[in-house]
């Protein structure tokens, strides 16, 4: 096992740097806005960009860029979003805010989602088990902005018990802070409870059905015991993984919900660094999506094994 | 088992150490009160009439706050103002900057002799102690770095005394050392910032600010501004190694080196052309490249007048290392500035924007900030000042108290700044004759909202001050007391292709079908003329933008042709008379009054256009444009006009297009072009779309300017200019003569030298005389004759047709009124400054919540 990770670790590094090398060159290959010819203001733009080095081969480009963070920890400036501001200062202030948000919504989602799941299996064929599969496809469906429009409406226009928007301030640990998390949290989490209700509930009826949970019940166990002991137990070889990836998901935020309740978290920052052609913070956040996707697509295949030990990696046999 | 209990717990601990380290204790955010908590949810059915006046002008009472609460699609990310870029950018300016001049509403205090009080604006001294004194001849002597014009006696050198309480918000005192320091490192060579060019360009540069920001850099003169070709320059010893391309100019590409707009005519590097796909023709060009076809001897330019323009010479004018103490602006006294500008200036226009002092920074702080980083191709600096709290300053009326980037900006008063103490800032109030401080206004708030809906929603609950109204809203609201409707300077008009070499090409194009569609109906006057009485312009505006009102001139509603007395042109006689003109309004049947006839003006003749439409028809066939070969007397083909578009198409775009193509042919019914007639959308052709008109490539677009707010007279130079109108290539104004009548005397001579002459231009009329009727050449009376003339001349050529004014139209909250409802484009409804309040914040929020949480407009 052991050596199977660190192989996966050396492939990973490998990756990462084939992704960052390609979206370097992509992206610095895109036309850079025309600047208008009457406009005093074009001119200094142009010797900026000369002396930023946009005028350099690509590879020399990314050399210095390679440099610069392996020497100094120096991702660069914002050229344009955040002018003249150290791209890993912004980035890492917007952090937390999309963090908390996805964290409190999925906290929130798993039991919910995993609940509806196991109730809509054992009650399977009945007409709550056909509300809640209903109900389900029908929040999977429906896109999260329209929730958040919805929750904003109802729970922050009309009743008032929310504020319309995220509370300022960093300090995210405080009743006020919380509470004006409520709607943003409730959007994002329709769709994961959903998501889990559907796979648990798909999950623990194939389970359910299945013979040694016959022999479970000849044993003389009980229905409770043999559902929690032997078959959650064997469903969660596929939802635990699926926790897994909804972590990973913390970290990336929502750009609608994100826009619709003033969350400044980074869910638009790699959409703007884009569309404003700010290279510099583009690279960051790719960089960290990049080596955050493939950490995760580690732990998601390590986990396998963890949990059910008939699944062996790496294992020759 | 216990394997992966530990995995289980040592995953739970991360994350929780990893949230534990994001969070800080960096203080929280302002309360943003989301109303009530009681859940009641019941609305008021009482609508809320404005408080009565004498009750809500309480002065501000002790503790109590008072806070304008605003949103913003966008939130500042820096607001250095050496680099700023944007107007969202500059909103922080708007709260914690002072200026050496302001602009106050005429009053008792601040008369404007002949205007009503609140009609109009006066300048008045702010961080400056009195009004500017000229000191052109004692400088010219001085100074002589200067160079100032020997027979230049006034204009060009200004001193001004600062006032001596100005301080920063640390409670440091501002002195005049202060601003030459800020302009120097605005304009400082190596940092190339942003905003440098500000100062060092144009009619307001400081003298030799230019010189000092652009030190030992080339520039590019045109063979046209050289008065030479390029035949002569090579006839006189010029090789072609010394000629350039204006490559932006001319192809909208950067030069081979992207510092600079050009390339050498030898230099065959080629540059990307980010407006062509790639692998499409002239996907790369270079300089070579562009001479070689379009602008050599053999192009297909050469002797366009285009060669001239964009071919031409490099030089170095900017002496290398050139001293800041040769730019002119130095101090010369006892906390005393003098300004030395390049062109010589007066009055208003001195005031407001010579003396613009927005580059003003802390120099401490300022240099604190800078950060030199190396680069592939050596150093670029960059500075931090104007990003966050610890690195900004304020010397206005607020200072900042919280900022959370794309979050939130909170500013309470800046108890430094010199007008609270000071009764300069105050006037009096046109309804109780009361004087008063202005900025009533404690606190600032500005919260980042991004959707539409959610402002209205918080306005409704009393959290925001304004409520900028969506197309949606307007049949709800346009007619509450607090709807406030707010003009823009800018005309759309719908422009015709006159372009008929090239609309010939597109019809032989194999692709087309001449059976079927017609694109050459549109250069015919009487389709235009008809067009241009099909469409109810207010309808129009109603249907597809109803903060929108209907156009019917070149000059909007808001443009000023006299900034010292806030005089509208359309207000003048003359304008009116241009419009009355090209309507054919019978005065008579007005009174003869020029109001009342203007005011009828509908631009709206179905009747006309369906004659209009029937005698197109009959000169198209007539022409072979179209045929009828069934002889119904209807045209075989469709009349279409493609329209350029920028993006894709909306769902304004969806209305206009429905609206436009229903009226048109709802006027031809009847007409052999029944039917026929047909706007359609291109593909999205990004910002190509001014080219594709100018080139005759599509047809239309609903286009105009805007800008220059106080200077009507320079739009009839981007009328006439064939290298700035949209019909530049087909309507030639210099072909066109124009006779006025000025003090008894007509004057022929042709459009565009008329427009020229009105700008400051030496023109030969046909008397053989020279005439220039610039600004201050001649008396304002013949300035407006002038350019109603014009206006009236370029209405009659139809490349166009005025169809809508912009505008906006947005809520105000019952918690504030404006001491002046009516809108003035300089001063607007006096903004902040005058804004005053029926409710403090604490009587605000109970009002709110006795009405349910949810207000009535």
């Amino acid at each position: 096992m052991v050596k199977y990770i660190l192989q996966r670790m050396l492939y990973m590094i490998m990756v990462f740097f084939i992704i960052t090398l390609m979206c370097f060159v992509l992206v610095r290959m895109l036309p850079l806005p025309v600047l208008p010819p009457d406009d005093p203001h074009t001119a200094v733009v142009l010797m900026r960009r000369e002396a930023l080095g946009y005028n350099e081969p690509y590879l020399a480009q990314f050399g210095l860029f390679l440099k610069n963070i392996f020497t100094n920890w120096d991702w660069g400036l914002s050229e344009k979003l955040y002018f003249g501001q150290n791209v890993w200062d912004i980035f890492v202030g917007k952090l937390p805010a999309s963090m908390i948000v996805n964290l409190y919504s999925i906290i929130g989602s798993i039991p919910i989602g995993i609940g509806l799941g196991i109730f809509a299996a054992l009650k399977k064929n009945t007409w709550i088990d056909y509300a809640i599969s209903t109900l389900t496809m029908v929040v999977i469906s429906v896109p999260s902005f329209v929730y958040a429009f919805l929750i904003q409406y109802i729970f922050c226009f009309k009743l008032q018990w929310f504020p319309f928007l995220m509370a300022g301030g960093t300090n995210y640990f405080t009743w006020k802070m919380f509470r004006s998390l409520i709607p943003p949290v409730m959007a994002l989490s329709f769709g994961t409870i959903a998501g889990f209700a559907r796979t648990t509930r798909a999950e623990l009826t194939e389970v359910l059905t299945s013979e040694f949970m016959l022999l479970a019940r000849t044993k003389g166990l009980t229905r409770t015991q043999a559902t929690v002991s032997h078959a959650l137990r064997n469903c969660f070889v596929v939802i635990v993984p699926a926790i897994f990836g909804e972590f990973i998901g913390i970290l990336g935020g929502s750009l609608i919900i994100e826009g619709i309740f003033a969350i400044p978290g980074v869910g638009g920052l790699t959409l703007n660094a884009i569309k404003g052609l700010d290279y510099n913070i583009f690279m960051l956040s790719t960089c960290f999506y990049t080596a955050i996707g493939l950490a995760a697509s580690l732990v998601v295949d390590v986990s396998y094994g963890f949990i059910d030990p008939r699944i062996r990696m790496g294992s020759k046999k | 088992m216990k394997r992966k209990k530990f995995l289980a717990l040592l995953l739970a601990v991360s994350m929780a150490l990893s949230l534990a380290a994001c969070g800080d204790d960096s203080g929280d955010a302002s309360a943003n009160s989301g109303g009530s908590s009681d859940g009641s949810s019941q609305s008021t059915q009482d609508t809320q009439e404005k408080q009565d006046t004498q009750d809500s002008q309480t002065p501000v009472a002790e503790n109590a706050t008072y806070t304008f609460n605003t949103s913003a699609s966008t939130l500042p990310a820096g607001w250095n103002p050496h680099t700023y870029q944007t107007a969202d950018d500059a909103v922080y300016f708007d709260y914690t900057t002072d200026s050496l001049y302001a602009l106050f509403f005429n009053d008792q205090i601040h008369p404007l002799e002949g205007r009503e009080a609140f009609d109009g604006y006066v300048v008045v001294p702010s961080m400056a102690a009195d009004f500017p004194v000229d000191v052109t001849e004692k400088v010219k002597a001085s100074h002589p770095q200067f160079n100032i014009p020997e027979s230049a006696t006034s204009g060009y050198a200004w001193s001004v005394k600062l006032r001596d309480d100005l301080k920063w918000d640390d409670g440091t005192p501002i002195t005049a050392q202060d601003f030459v320091d800020s302009l120097e490192r605005c304009l400082r060579p190596e940092l190339l910032n942003y905003r440098s060019s500000d100062y060092n360009r144009g009619t307001y540069a400081v003298v030799n600010a230019e010189n000092y920001a652009l030190a030992g850099n080339p520039v590019f003169q045109s063979f046209a501004d050289a008065g030479t070709t390029y035949a002569d320059f090579i006839a006189n010893g010029g090789t072609d190694d010394q000629v350039a391309v204006d490559m932006n100019g001319f192809w909208g590409v950067t030069g081979p080196d992207s510092r600079f707009n050009w390339g050498y005519i030898t230099d065959d590097n080629m540059v990307r052309d980010p407006a062509v796909a790639e692998g499409e023709d002239e996907d790369y060009v270079s300089a070579k490249y562009l001479w070689d076809n379009y602008l050599g001897p053999d192009g297909a330019y050469a002797g366009s007048g285009y060669d001239s323009q964009y071919a031409g010479t490099i030089s170095y004018p900017y002496e290398a290392g050139y001293s800041f103490d040769n730019v002119g602006l130095f101090v010369s006294g006892d906390n005393e500035l003098t300004f030395v500008y390049a062109n010589a200036l007066e009055g208003f226009y001195l005031m407001t924007y010579g003396m613009s002092t927005q580059y003003l920074v802390k120099s401490d702080l300022y240099d604190a900030n800078l950060k030199e980083t190396e680069s592939a191709s050596g150093s670029v600096w960059s500075s931090t000042y104007g990003t966050g709290m610890d690195t900004s300053v304020s010397y206005g009326p607020y200072k900042m108290s919280e900022f959370q980037a794309d979050k939130l900006m909170h500013f309470v008063r800046n108890e430094n700044w010199w007008g609270w103490d000071s009764d300069v800032y105050t006037y009096v109030d046109p309804e109780d004759g009361n004087t008063y401080q202005m900025y009533q206004t404690t606190d600032v708030d500005i919260q980042y909202v991004k959707e539409s809906a959610t402002r209205k929603q918080m306005f409704l609950a009393g959290q925001l001050i304004s409520y900028g109204l969506q197309s949606e809203d307007f049949d709800q609201y346009r007619t509450s007391d607090y709807y406030y409707a707010t003009p823009a300077e800018t005309i759309y008009f719908l422009l015709f292709n006159g372009h008929e070499k090239v609309i010939q090409e597109r019809e032989n194009a194999a692709d087309f079908d001449k059976n079927t569609t017609d694109l050459e109906m549109q250069m015919l006057e009487n389709f235009r003329r008809a067009c241009a009485v099909a469409i109810d312009r207010e309808n129009f505006a109603a249907t597809v933008s109803p903060s929108r009102q209907g156009g019917y001139a070149f000059v909007g509603n808001t443009y000023i042709y006299d900034p010292e007395t806030c005089a509208y042109y359309r207000d003048t006689p003359q304008a009116k008379q241009a419009l009355v003109d090209f309507y054919s309004i019978d005065l008579a049947n007005y009174d003869n009054d020029l109001d009342k006839a203007v005011d009828a003006i509908t631009g709206y003749d179905p009747e006309t256009a369906k004659a209009k439409f029937q005698e197109a028809y009959e000169e198209g066939i007539e022409k072979g444009y179209i045929t009828d070969t069934d002889g119904d007397g209807k045209s075989d083909q469709t009349i279409t006009m493609v329209y350029a578009m920028s993006d894709e198409v909306d769902d304004f775009f969806r209305k206009t297009f429905e609206y436009l193509n229903t009226s048109l042919n709802k006027a031809a019914e009847g007409t052999g072009l029944e039917g026929k007639i047909l706007i359609t959308p291109s593909a999205p052709v990004g910002n190509k779309w001014s080219d594709n008109l100018r080139n005759g490539v599509m047809d239309t677009q609903m286009a105009g300017w805007s800008g220059a707010t106080l200077d009507p007279f320079g739009m009839a130079d981007t009328w006439t200019d064939a290298n700035k109108a949209y019909w530049g290539n087909w309507f030639d104004a210099s072909k066109y003569d124009l006779t006025i009548n000025l003090d008894g005397a007509d004057i022929t001579m042709s459009v565009r030298d008329w427009a020229l002459c009105l700008n400051g231009a030496m023109k030969t009329a046909q008397d053989g005389k020279e005439y220039n009727f610039g600004y201050g050449q001649t008396s304002v009376d013949n300035r407006l004759n002038i350019l109603a003339e014009i206006e009236k001349f370029m209405l009659t050529a139809y490349n166009c047709v005025p169809i809508m004014q912009n505008g906006s139209g947005s809520l105000l909250s019952q918690q504030v009124y404006y001491v002046v409802e009516e809108y003035n484009p300089m001063m607007k409804r006096g903004g902040i400054q005058y804004m005053k309040y029926n409710y403090n914040d604490a009587e605000w929020a109970e009002y709110v919540a006795s009405q349910g949480g949810t207000l009535q407009y």
